[in-house]
């Protein structure tokens, strides 16, 4: 019984000795399982606004970063213009390259198709009877048709139109007419020193050739190559337009007359 | 239909820009636009109960030593010489710029307008009016719409002539 008491007063020496030695160790870990929790707490409330915030993030990216992105690459681009085209310079090339073989491409079936058509036995007999035309120009004229696709006549002075033709819907005709005489008004007085006129304004696509007479000048844009046929023989159709114009003014009077003559001697007569 | 081409000169800034987007879209721009040679407008007027289509040449400054192509003032049928009533420089040479416009054109007769009476009071009207020695078609305000039509319709019965 003794040796009880003694063990008894034993261990409680010993568990007072540990709580005496481990009191702060235990405050220590009461307090860092207290933050463990409430950080579990926080990350289980925080955690489903970041994934909402990463979403939103995800979805809107360009409208919170496009404009500082653009800036940013704006300025990567200036600031190092020499590596940015060397990056792209290849890129670029076989994109090009593409491009142009897939346009020769087309271009050589075509002329091939007509080359076909062209020189059958037929063709090359019915060509040989009509003269002219050589075979580069045919082939070319083939592919490359030209088409007449606004006829102007207007009044030389004035810039007022007298009459016209139109292959598409054209911006009014009467402010072309009149721009049109300004800009050759302007360009006449401009770069000619010998009171020349006008004769040609060339796009990439189409060409807008002006023809001058004593008080009228017809303007005719048309889209294509135009070979030295085409050329000429449109020529031999403005001027005999421009004959009976110049003949019978009443047709500078009547625009509705005008356009019929345009139609009659410039538009159905080219495509005989 | 008949066809009629109208000139507008004077010198910069005058108001003949704002004239005709007033009598054209009878919209009044408070912005500058200052005419680079020349621009065209067209309008069809009602007159004597026969239709003119109006196609209005605005010629950029016409004092002074700006080098404006001759040709813009062929063919014309009317011509319409617009000065600012509240600069002094663009009238002081008023019969100078006349005969030089009327040589040009070939026209016998110029419409003159006095433009921007808004920026006047009546006492200084009265002064500029006194100043000047040719004689005034007609005062106008193309920033209140005042007399443009009236203008247009005077330029629209000399083209007729």
């Amino acid at each position: 019984m003794k040796n009880t008491t003694v063990d008894n007063n034993k261990d409680n020496r010993f568990e007072l000795l540990r709580e005496l030695l481990l009191a702060e160790d235990r405050e220590k870990f009461n307090s860092l399982s207290q933050e463990i929790i409430l950080r579990e707490k926080l990350a289980k409330r925080v955690s489903p606004l970041v994934d909402e915030k990463i979403e939103d993030l995800r979805e809107n990216f360009p409208v919170y970063f496009g404009d500082t992105i653009t800036e940013t690459i704006k300025v990567q681009i200036r600031d190092s213009q020499d590596e940015v085209v060397e990056a792209l310079y290849p890129i670029m090339g076989k994109l090009v390259k593409k491009a142009i073989v897939s346009e020769i491409t087309k271009l050589s079936d075509s002329i091939n198709k007509t080359i076909k058509e062209k020189f059958s036995v037929q063709e090359i007999i019915k060509r040989f009877f009509k003269g002219k035309k050589n075979d580069a120009d045919v082939v070319l004229q083939e592919v490359f048709e030209p088409i007449i696709e606004e006829v102007f006549i207007i009044e030389k002075d004035s810039g007022l139109l007298s009459g016209s033709y139109s292959r598409g819907n054209i911006a009014d005709k009467d402010m072309v007419s009149g721009m049109l005489t300004a800009i050759k008004s302007f360009a006449e007085d401009a770069f000619s020193k010998e009171g020349q006129d006008l004769e040609d304004i060339k796009f990439e696509t189409f060409q807008i050739s002006l023809k001058n007479f004593k008080t009228i000048y017809i303007a005719i844009a048309t889209s294509g190559v135009l070979n030295s046929g085409f050329k000429d023989e449109l020529s031999d159709h403005i001027n005999n337009i421009a004959e009976i114009i110049l003949r019978d003014r009443s047709y500078l009077a009547e625009e509705e007359k005008l356009n019929d003559l345009i139609k009659r001697h410039l538009i159905q007569e080219k495509s005989r | 239909m008949i066809a009629k081409k109208v000139l507008l000169v004077g010198n910069f800034g005058v108001g003949k820009t704002s004239l005709i987007r007033r009598f054209v879209t009878n919209e009044f721009s408070e912005d500058y636009i200052s005419t680079i040679g020349v621009r065209i407008s067209k309008k069809e007027v009602q007159y004597n109960e026969q239709i003119v289509k109006l196609l209005i040449w605005d010629v950029a400054g016409t004092s002074g030593n700006e080098k404006i192509p001759k040709a813009y003032f062929l063919g014309a049928n009317a011509a319409m010489y617009v000065f600012d009533l509240s600069r002094e420089e663009t009238y002081i040479a008023l019969e100078e710029n006349l005969k030089m416009v009327k040589e040009l054109s070939g026209l016998q007769n110029i419409t003159l307008i006095g433009n921007k009476k808004d920026l006047l009071t009546s006492e200084e009207l009265i002064a500029v009016k006194n100043k000047i020695t040719v004689p005034i078609d007609l005062i106008t305000s193309a920033k209140d719409d005042e007399n443009v039509e009236d203008a247009f319709t005077l330029l629209t019965a000399e083209s007729l002539k």
